[in-house]
């Protein structure tokens, strides 16, 4: 199998494994051949014709790009014929192009200006009737076709890693444009990956239009603050105004390797401005003096988790964050059957797998980063891939081989019978093999809804899949019985080849599991100080808060994401006000600077002895990942049991699962400006007619103690008698099971 | 007219013809070994120099007339080339802005100076929305005029800044070539550091865009 190919590039000799081409070994080797469609994450789209070589013993060129090396072969990337090949495409592609470098966004990061400059090209060989090809306005894209160059990678980023499928060529020889496929206007998740991609200035970010270009801006190398898959970006900034404080103008990704969903490319100004008030200062000293817990979010770094953590062994308070709690449990219970304190699986192996399990989470809008590794794996490795939830996603239809619907509540159900499937012939020890054996089928299958013939094609369709990989969402952790889940979960890990990934809800809800030691939040308590969360004195990055601190992108530390690595984000803008550590200081807890806790982090859970100042953060011309640390593995005792499945809970009347718009988490994307606020109750035409209410309609919904309002929007997409309320815009208890009886009645 | 005269000279730079206004000062050698430059020292102490100098003084002084020049009120002309307060030009053809906002004299600008903000406006087309340059920092180096692609930041000859405020010294408006002055055919192009040479007209090559 892993024969290695011996050829030649140039004279030196290379080695290719299976599947490589001509193109990526060259680059492994570092030897240049110049491309202009070509991008690593995707098939190569073979459209510009920039990457041929010669072979000996063949007549004509070879595309290096989509060519694997034969055994002995010797290639050239460097003559006269094959410059005067690449010189005469890049005279095509200057043809009609605007002279428009000087106002063009793309001007000095551009890939058409770049290469006719490597080329020579100095001036405009050819030309042809030019045609009136306006400017598409397309929401937060816009395309100017006058400067599309055709090279198609939009197309095939769109397709192959994002899945939305949203754009397509329209040929027509010199005519030929992208247009939004089967739509008069773009209609898609608006990831903004096709304008990371467009090499020229076709495609653009309409917010970011003519406001600066490339050779104005700096660069912070960070993390993205939005959710838990922790995606490389750079924040790009300039002073705002011509008297203004600095601004991020825009977010730009490392897009040859990694990607970017819209809430992160287009949802960066949530930073917090503030300035030294040292009345609030010293009434949030008072009030942590006086308080007998401080709940908070996990939108924060670990770092800030740290301080917090030992404010609670100095003064002796609660620390309260349910989200984090709730995972950390969930955690625990996996631990005590599987032995090792993280989850096995990363994005990277979703990437590489051939058969997935996606279960308990609307994850296209939870965490797009899984979404964008099920389709590349789902595109380049034609993986069979299970999307089980009590409700279907259009956005996931493309992706999924297999919709398996389960009644909701019954996840625990749902899982015992996965289980049971996947590791029939394993080798489970008496009791484990007990646990299956008294497991009720009839019930079960009558109670979860899932039908014998649907666990069969499964593990039919999973039959000849080498690398499979559970994926647990946020519905399984926020479960009543998460602690079975979780067991059962790490039994199929550890007893079948699937590898595990568990979705944290939060941005750093994985490192605070691991950091803080949290106790069960009592709702009713007074004296309650939040940090970035409900209280009764609240420091908060966010709006209406008694002292303000600095938000994600304004400070310096880590956070831990779904890959159990430590990533560092970076100061984007200043923060004048004060920090937690300011705080920690007036608590003799003294450290100058937040990040010199980086290196203290808790060793029990697998954090490095590594300074913050020594992380990385980069990924490598070849694409690996140096950004910051993995985790250290650590092993545990396993002596948990599985218990007895319980009773499945019955969800019946009116159910609502809250569930965010695409581009939008949380209070901190809610407060951009460039992103769509829409906080509708999205529901089908079926569960109009069973709540009594149209689409329009202003509708209260009442769960729990809490009252809401929202208008109520009909979406043809859905179907079933659940409705999608969304999150993002009010303070909930992140840790709550997310589908919820609920009353709605119409107001007006 | 004295102007003409200058640009005249400034243009013909080919000093080896015998037409140009350039001609060579006749200098003695200077002495090398120490007797050729005692013989100079005493030649320069002996010779009364000093006198003659003193008597140009007295002459000019009896025959009352001035040659300071009396400023304000009088002021000397200035070359093409002289940078002091900068100017923003419009397009002949149709009398826009030159500037089409690219930021490059904001980058270049050594002492910080130029702050420039631009947008899109409501025809599509980049707008500078803000421009400043504070001139209480700026060291009038002529970087701007320089890096500037489309000739629109040049030097002018204002030199002439009294305020008493620092912010007054320099309002877009007032760089920009007035319409009036457009319409009229006035604007005067700059011819120092950056801009294009003489007779540029016959040497670019165009872009042929015949079709």
């Amino acid at each position: 199998m892993n024969k290695l190919i011996n050829f030649k590039i140039n004279g030196i000799s290379v080695e290719a494994q299976k599947g490589e081409t001509i193109l990526t070994v060259a680059r492994k080797n570092g030897i240049y051949i110049p491309t202009m469609c070509y991008i690593s994450k995707t098939s190569p789209c073979a459209s510009c014709r920039m990457c041929v070589v010669e072979a000996n013993g063949m007549d004509g060129f070879v595309l290096s790009c989509n060519t694997p090396p034969v055994e002995g072969v010797e290639i050239t990337t460097d003559s006269e014929a094959l410059n005067h090949e690449r010189t005469n495409i890049m005279k095509l592609y200057d043809v009609n192009h605007p002279l428009e470098c000087g106002v063009c966004d793309k001007s000095g990061e551009c890939d058409l200006q770049n290469k006719t400059l490597e080329f020579d090209v100095s001036r405009q060989n050819f030309s042809a009737r030019d045609q009136l090809r306006p400017t598409q306005h397309w929401g937060l894209i816009n395309y100017e076709p006058s400067l599309c160059i055709m090279c198609e990678k939009c197309v095939h980023v769109c397709n192959e890693v994002i899945g939305d499928d949203a754009i397509e060529v329209k040929f027509g020889g010199y005519s030929s444009v992208i247009v939004p496929k089967n739509s008069p206007t773009l209609d898609c998740t608006f990831c903004g990956e096709c304008i990371a991609v467009c090499p020229v200035g076709a495609l653009v970010s309409s917010g970011f239009k003519y406001r600066a270009n490339a050779w104005e801006l700096s660069r912070v190398p960070s993390t993205c603050a939005h959710c838990s898959a922790g995606c490389p970006l750079e924040y790009e900034t300039r002073h705002g105004s011509i008297n203004g404080e600095n601004e991020i103008y825009r977010v730009k990704n490392n897009f040859e390797f990694a990607s970017l969903c819209g809430a992160g490319r287009f949802g960066f100004d949530f930073d917090n401005r503030a300035v030294k008030n040292e009345s609030a200062f010293g009434r949030a000293i008072e009030a942590i003096e006086g308080a007998k817990a401080i709940r908070f979010s996990s939108m924060i770094t670990n770092e800030e988790a740290h301080i917090l953590q030992l404010l609670k062994e100095k003064l002796g308070i609660k620390l309260f964050n349910e989200d984090a709690r709730k995972f950390a449990e969930f955690m625990k219970s996996y631990s005590s059957v599987s032995g090792k304190l993280h989850h096995s699986g990363s994005l990277d192996a979703i990437k590489q797998s051939d058969a997935a399990i996606m279960i308990g989470s609307r994850i296209a809008t939870d965490n797009p980063g899984v979404r964008y590794a099920l389709t590349t794996a789902s595109k380049h490795n034609g993986a069979k891939i299970l999307y089980a939830h009590p409700m279907e996603d259009t956005l996931m239809q493309s992706v999924a081989t297999q919709f398996m619907k389960y009644e909701v509540g019954t996840e625990e159900g749902v899982m015992a019978l996965l289980a049971q499937t996947i590791l029939q012939d394993a080798d489970l020890d008496e009791r484990e093999r007990a646990f299956f054996e008294e497991l009720d089928f009839g019930y079960l299958y009558a109670e979860t809804n899932i039908g014998e013939e649907e666990l069969s094609h499964m593990m039919n369709s999973f039959s000849r899949a080498k690398k499979r990989v559970l994926i647990i969402g946020n519905d399984l952790i926020a479960h009543d019985r998460s602690s079975n889940i979780a067991k059962l979960a790490a039994l199929i890990e550890k007893y079948s080849d699937f590898s595990l990934v568990v979705v944290p809800r939060e941005v750093n809800t994985l490192g605070v599991s691991l950091i803080n030691s949290l106790d069960r939040d009592e709702k009713n308590i007074s004296n309650v100080v939040g940090y970035n969360a409900k209280g009764d004195f609240v420091i908060s990055s966010l709006e209406g808060a008694d002292l303000a601190i600095p938000a994600l992108n304004q400070q310096e530390g880590t956070v831990v994401s779904i890959d159990n690595r430590v990533l560092p984000t970076n100061v984007a803008l200043e923060f004048d006000g004060y920090t937690l550590n300011d705080i920690a200081k007036a608590f003799k807890i003294d450290k100058k600077e937040t990040i010199d806790y980086t290196i203290e982090l808790n060793k029990k859970a697998g954090f490095k002895t590594i300074a913050f100042d020594d992380l990385e953060n980069f990924l490598s011309p070849l694409g690996e990942d140096n950004r910051g640390y993995l985790l250290d593995e650590v092993t545990c005792k396993a002596d948990g049991e599985l218990e007895e499945l319980d009773d499945m809970p019955e969800f019946n009347g009116t159910i609502v699962y809250h569930c965010d718009p695409v581009l939008q988490f949380n209070n901190y994307t809610s407060k951009t400006t460039q992103l769509p606020k829409e906080n509708f109750l999205l529901g089908s035409a079926q569960f109009g007619v069973a709540a009594r209410i149209e689409d329009g309609d202003m509708v209260e919904i009442s769960f729990g103690q809490t009252k809401i309002q929202r208008k109520f929007k009909l979406d043809s997409e859905l179907k079933g008698t659940i409705a999608l309320n969304p999150t993002f815009d009010i303070s909930v208890d992140a840790s709550r099971y997310r589908f919820e009886k609920s009353k709605i009645v119409r107001v007006s | 007219m004295h102007n003409e005269h200058i640009e005249e000279h400034f243009n013909n730079r080919n000093v080896t013809e015998l037409d140009s206004n350039y001609y060579m000062v006749d200098i003695a050698d200077y002495p090398t070994d120490g007797w050729g430059k005692f013989k100079r020292v005493v030649k320069r102490s002996f010779r009364g120099e000093l006198f003659v100098g003193l008597w140009v003084v007295l002459r000019e002084m009896i025959k009352f007339d001035v040659h300071t020049i009396q400023y304000p009120a009088e002021k000397m002309p200035i070359g093409p080339r002289y940078r002091a307060v900068h100017e923003m030009k419009r397009l002949w053809e149709s009398d826009a802005e030159r500037c089409i906002g690219c930021g490059l004299c904001e980058k270049i600008c050594i002492s910080n100076c130029i702050r420039i903000d631009t947008k899109i406006d409501e025809n599509s087309r980049k707008e500078v929305s803000e421009y400043s340059i504070n001139l209480g920092r700026c060291i009038f180096c002529g970087y701007c005029a320089e890096v500037c692609p489309e000739l629109a930041i040049t030097h002018g000859g204002e030199y002439e800044n009294a305020s008493d405020q620092r912010e007054h010294f320099i309002m877009f408006e007032d760089m920009l070539t007035p319409l009036d002055k457009m319409k009229a055919g006035t604007q005067l192009e700059f011819e120092g550091f950056g801009a294009i040479t003489p007779h540029e007209d016959e040497r670019v090559k165009k872009t042929p865009l015949a079709y």
